[in-house]
């Protein structure tokens, strides 16, 4: 049986239609890359999932957990969901009044109730994982997006989540700060962590993902490992969507 | 007659009216406790457009926004012994209107009128804290309690902190309308003095003088408080944190 079950999720926004219906099984250790063209609802399937937003149906179970993510008023079952997957925002969100460590403490204060000192020893060696070790007492503002990143992608992992969302996570950084943290994600995913990452990062989701899935018009159109999806691709809509991408990032081609 | 003006008298009137300067500033920083306590509950029932309750808080907000202090302090002044008064005819007790010390019905007149400019500001202050921190917060695992607590108040309070301290600035000076609830504060001490030697204006050039003292210090203080508010430009050293002295001194190169 799979780790974490995610059945007919449907969302819409008035009229507009974004989910339709998606069921995804995820098993423990898969990291799943999602692509799509622009506006398909990736973001909206990774903020259904943790519950950011509300569904206008879908379940998911995680071992001893089932969650009507529709339901309103569920508060219990929704913060224990909360508590056991993780996010990673576009663009980072970090607590600003907060040092990097306290933001990586946070969590573990308030939610897993752990006395301070021992908060305070995961969260400096979650940011030694991250490279950052040296940078604990700094504040968002003085820190680099990539820094940012990497401080929210601790502040995450510190969790120990079953499931990690990333929200396109490199797309609003600097280029040169992009392969910083793509290289602490693929850390994060070797030592065993379960993802779900929104990406436009070809090359990435081809070395690091076990499966992509391509959605669009509120469907999981293709499911299937990197292989399959970049090499033989069958519907004519991903064909397209590949190709338009590797056009956009084989520079070398274009000039 | 003497002199015109008697600038010695003005000196001289100081101490006798500073002895009121702990009534006129007990009121004040009593009755902005209070009207920050208040006025971020109002703000937050606004904030979370809570049925029934905010239609009640707008409508109080506009009553109290429309009309003048002034009048708010004679009504509370007059209408806290009428439903007293009623409580006790209800109640077949005797009412002893002395009872209330007077410096109550000011207090609670200034406490409800700061409350209501303060939840604008707390509204617009809550306003502008961003999403995505609320939302990393969710992520977590945080309750709304949790969040409101440790990261959207902290945030907003920065943010409101200088127009709270303008607010303040304006209540010490509002206090100056505590006699018509019968309170002896600086300002009825004052009219007092000038009742006794005929100088209305020397007293009142005195007052000024400390009123403007005191709004100076105030500013002073607030200042200070924002710095320490605000996220620090450098990095904060941490004593006994070897890797932050190094970054600070690499940083320094
Ligand atoms: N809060 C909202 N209110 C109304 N419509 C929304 C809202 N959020 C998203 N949408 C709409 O839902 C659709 C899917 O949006 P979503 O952000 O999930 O797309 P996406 O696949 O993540 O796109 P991108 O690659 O540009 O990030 C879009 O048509 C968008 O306009
Ligand atoms: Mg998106």
């Amino acid at each position: 049986m799979s780790e974490i079950e995610i059945k007919n999720l449907s969302k819409k926004f008035k009229e507009n239609v974004v989910l339709d219906g998606i069921n995804l099984s995820i098993n423990k250790g898969d990291v799943i890359a999602v692509i799509g063209p622009s506006g398909t609802g990736k973001s909206t399937l990774l903020r259904c999932i943790d519950r950011l937003e509300t569904p206008e149906s879908g379940t998911i179970d995680l071992a001893g957990l089932h969650v009507d993510l529709s339901a309103r008023g569920n508060h219990k079952a929704i913060r224990e969901l909360h508590q056991r997957t993780g996010m990673v925002f576009q663009s980072w969100n970090l607590f600003q009044r907060k040092t990097a460590l306290q933001n990586v403490m946070e969590g573990l204060i308030t939610v897993k109730k752990l006395p301070k000192a021992e908060a305070e020893k995961i969260a400096r060696e979650q940011l030694a994982n991250v490279g950052l070790a040296d940078r604990a007492n700094h504040y968002p503002k003085h820190l680099s997006g990539g820094q940012q990143q990497r401080v929210a992608i601790a502040r995450a992992l510190a969790m120990q989540p079953e499931l990690i969302l990333f929200d396109e996570p490199t797309s609003a950084l600097d280029p040169e700060l992009v392969g910083e943290v793509l290289d602490t994600i693929r850390k994060a995913a070797q030592e065993g962590y379960t993802m779900l990452i929104v990406s436009h990062e070809m090359n990435f989701v081809r070395n690091v993902a076990n499966r992509v899935l391509f959605l669009e018009n509120g469907h999981i159109v293709e499911d299937g490992t990197p292989a399959e999806i970049f090499g033989h691709p069958k519907s004519p809509r991903l064909r397209e969507f590949i190709s338009k991408i590797d056009r956009l990032q084989a520079p070398e081609y274009s000039i | 007659m003497g002199k015109l003006f008697d600038v010695k008298m003005v000196f001289t009137n100081i101490p006798q009216i500073l002895v009121y300067l702990p009534v006129t500033m007990e009121l004040a920083i009593s009755a902005m406790a209070a009207s920050l306590v208040l006025g971020l509950l109002l703000a937050i029932i606004k904030e979370k457009k809570m049925p029934v309750l905010t239609p009640i808080v707008n409508l109080f907000i506009s009553i109290i926004r429309g009309t003048p202090v002034l009048v708010q302090l004679y009504v509370t002044y007059f209408g806290i012994p009428m439903v007293q008064k009623y409580i006790a005819m209800q109640n077949g007790t005797t009412y002893n209107a002395s009872a209330v010390p007077p410096i109550l019905y000011a207090f609670v007149a200034l406490a409800v009128n700061q409350s209501a400019y303060n939840a604008e500001t707390f509204r617009s202050a809550l306003q502008s804290v961003d999403r995505g921190q609320i939302e990393a917060a969710t992520s977590l695992g945080m309750s709304g309690w949790q969040i409101l607590t440790r990261i959207t108040l902290p945030e907003s309070f920065a943010v409101a902190l200088p127009n709270l301290g303008n607010a303040f600035i304006s209540l010490i000076k509002g206090t100056s309308l505590a006699f018509v609830c019968a309170v002896v504060d600086m300002t009825a001490a004052g009219k007092i003095i000038g009742g006794r030697t005929y100088r209305y204006f020397e007293v009142y050039v005195s007052l000024a003088l400390i009123y403007w003292v005191i709004t100076i210090v105030v500013e002073q203080a607030m200042k200070l408080i924002e710095k320490k508010m605000a996220i620090p430009d450098e990095v904060p050293v941490v004593q006994g944190s070897e890797n932050a002295t190094e970054v600070q001194r690499a940083a320094a190169v």
